[in-house]
């Protein structure tokens, strides 16, 4: 960075041993968090679920927020890491790393045929063939007897000394972390500055020298392996395969929660992201359990006009829909960085940096904000 | 295997359905391509304006809207379905196209999801259903008899499945003669082709994004009086889960810019669906037939079928 070296009186900042210490107390807050439903039996579920949205969240950014292509088709990638790994398991008793392996090799495969149609066809029409994409594959492919145990649902185990759900989640957080860092590695790479390259502009990009095949393809095969294997995890969180989870209308509407994740949590932003998508794995069941059940419901019942016309089997998923949609709109209309914009000031602190409110000094492809995804 | 081939069963009787699923992807798609050429979006919200609009006609002919049982003579509560329907578009243009008007275009087209989102978030808070089993058709409601059904080259179709092809049709017309005869329709071009130009004499960009709303939101509602009525089943977010895909794929086929287009494309996609589902039984074969045809269309014909305007 000879940049700031030669720029003149820069006030020399150093991360002093209480901040340090601090820093190292919010990490173990943090670690403390994200390990404290393993002890939950339900709520642990629950979890998982979200941590698998962050991944899918993540799958999904690297294709908008990185390459700036609109894709409507991921539940059909998360699908189909689910139905490799639970058919693997079932059906060849192979071991469940294996299996999962498996599954990514499949998404991954998918995601390059994508990948391929891709480099013919950009902007809406390739976020319609994806729309396709995800709605073919899912009543088609999915619904075959031969995969779904004749209609049943195909029932797998997972091993014994990951018997609880707390286990699982637990499984979920690591490779939520190593894909963050993964992620993390891909934007500060060459790879990543290609990516931010061809995003802002393919020509240039290539009259610099950036093979935007390769780079392209290396975009939505990496997003596909993502979300084989959240997949995977997807299929033994439930010990159960479904192909009704990623079938309309139930897989369009996944769909388009995964475009309202990486929106909302900011394109391009890791962080943002997979803070979203924790929210909004997390904010069904609690507006269900907690909130509506317990709270609204009851009161609802005693108001004179909407109450009268006002049912019971009303879901709160509805209303997550609704807080999922007016949080998209107000991050688009008057909050373009999204989450991850609100969160840097401590995403910053955490990386060892100065607390400050308002930073000037973004750097980096990771914090491409209010990015320019192409028409 | 087909062991005995029936022409009429095989190939007749897929074409007559053909036509008439596919004019509902017709009228849906008319609308996609107003607003592509105003707005250069596919609105993925289309859908969902006719769901608003069949949701508040049957509640308001034979349920309770907004708590109250209105009991509303037929005629009059398609009419404030369509206006529900189309308030909901214009709504759409103020509170979230007009903010997002100088942003990149897929930053509107997600623009457009929340709306989606949103809207069948509100029809289910609104409507307290979880889906009303066998609907009356609006249309048999309003000719008093469930039963009638019309003859129609040895196959039976009933009204409303006939009302939505004429409908389609006349649409289309109207449409077609509206860009090219009237004052507005030219007005909608102009600000689609060059708006700093088109604002420049003397047109209000603001009020022509208003315009087309407005109309999109009325081809889309009056889509889905039209095809709903029938439907065994009515549930929020029916239209969008029936005939969005079904449309954007017709609208694209046609060539997105093309109103004859958006026609063509409606009927081949309804054509596609009923043969394959007549010749393949796998599960979903309808779905991939058609993704593979728009594959193919857009690989050899990126502009589609009729797209001519730059």
């Amino acid at each position: 960075m000879t940049a700031v070296a030669a720029a003149p009186a820069v006030s020399p900042w150093r991360l002093s041993g209480a901040g340090l210490a601090a820093r190292g107390l919010a990490y173990l807050g943090l670690a403390v968090v994200l390990f404290l439903p393993s002890f939950a039996t339900d709520f642990s579920k629950t979890c998982s679920l979200a941590v698998i949205y962050a991944l899918m969240g993540l799958s999904l950014n690297i294709v908008v927020g990185y390459t700036g292509q609109l894709s409507l088709g991921h539940q059909g990638f998360l699908g189909l890491g689910a139905l490799v790994t639970a058919n693997i398991v079932a059906q060849a008793q192979l071991p469940i790393w294996l299996a999962m392996a498996c599954a990514v090799l499949a998404t991954t495969g998918v995601a390059l045929v994508l990948g391929l149609v891709a480099l013919r066809i950009t902007g809406l029409y390739l976020s319609l063939i994806t729309l396709v994409f995800g709605s073919a594959i899912s009543s088609s492919l999915f619904a075959l007897a031969r995969f779904t145990d004749n209609n049943s649902g195909v029932k797998i185990q997972r091993p014994h000394y990951l018997a609880t759900n707390g286990d699982w989640y637990l499984v979920c957080v690591a490779v939520l972390l190593v894909v963050f860092y993964f992620d993390y590695r891909l934007t500060v790479s060459k790879v990543g500055r290609a990516l931010l390259a061809l995003k802002e502009n393919e020509r240039v990009a290539e009259a610099f020298g950036i093979g935007v095949t390769s780079y392209k393809l290396l975009a939505f095969a990496l997003s596909g392996a993502i979300a084989g294997l959240a997949g995977g995890l997807y299929a033994f969180r439930g010990e159960l395969y479904s192909e009704k989870d990623f079938q309309d209308p139930n897989g369009f509407t996944l769909a388009l929660l995964f475009v309202v994740m990486c929106v909302v949590g900011g394109l391009g932003n890791r962080l943002g992201v997979v803070v979203a998508g924790l929210f909004f794995g997390l904010i069904n069941e609690l507006l269900d359990d907690l909130f509506y059940a317990h709270w609204v419901h009851p009161w609802m019942q005693h108001v004179p006009v909407l109450g009268s016309y006002y049912s019971s089997d009303v879901k709160a998923s509805y209303l997550a829909s609704l807080i999922g949609a007016l949080l998209l709109l107000q991050t688009l209309i008057f909050n373009r960085g999204g989450l991850g914009a609100q969160l840097r000031p401590i995403s910053r602190w955490m990386t060892g940096h100065r607390f400050e409110l308002h930073d000037a000094t973004h750097s980096g492809p990771a914090v491409a904000e209010g990015s320019s995804v192409r028409a | 295997m087909i062991l005995a081939f029936d022409p009429q069963q095989q190939l007749g009787q897929p074409l007559v359905l053909g036509v008439i699923e596919g004019s509902v992807y017709g009228l849906i798609a008319l609308g996609l391509v107003l607003l592509y050429k105003s707005n250069r979006i596919f609105n993925f919200a289309q859908a969902e304006f006719g769901t608003i609009a069949a949701l508040t006609a049957y509640f308001g002919y034979n349920g309770k809207l907004f708590g109250i049982p209105w009991h509303m003579p037929w005629i009059v509560a398609v009419i404030v379905g369509i206006f529900l329907g189309t308030l909901s578009a214009v709504l759409t243009e103020r509170l979230v196209i007009r903010p997002l008007f100088h942003q990149p275009k897929v930053i509107m087209v997600v623009g457009t999801v929340g709306v989606l989102l949103a809207s069948i978030a509100v029809e289910y808070l609104v409507f307290p259903t979880g889906g009303v089993a066998a609907l009356p058709s609006v249309t048999d409601v309003g000719l008093h008899d469930p039963a009638f059904r019309v003859g129609f080259a040895g196959y039976n179709v009933s009204w409303e499945q006939v009302l939505t092809l004429l409908v389609l049709v006349a649409m289309a017309l109207a449409a077609v003669a509206f860009f090219r005869y009237s004052r507005q329709g030219t007005a909608i071009l102009a600000v689609s082709q060059e708006p700093t130009a088109a604002a420049t004499v003397g047109i209000s960009i603001s009020r022509v994004s208003l315009l087309t709303w407005t109309l999109a939101g009325f081809l889309g509602s009056v889509a889905g009086i039209v095809s709903i009525g029938g439907a065994p089943l009515l549930v929020p977010g029916i239209m969008t889960g029936t005939a969005l895909v079904g449309g954007i794929t017709a609208a694209v086929l046609g060539g997105v810019t093309s109103m004859p287009g958006a026609f063509v494309g409606g009927l081949l996609v309804g054509l596609v669906h009923q043969y394959t589902q007549a010749f393949l039984s796998f599960p979903g074969a309808q779905n991939v037939a058609v993704g593979l045809v728009l594959l193919l269309v857009l690989l050899v014909f990126p502009r589609g079928l009729l797209g001519s305007e730059t």
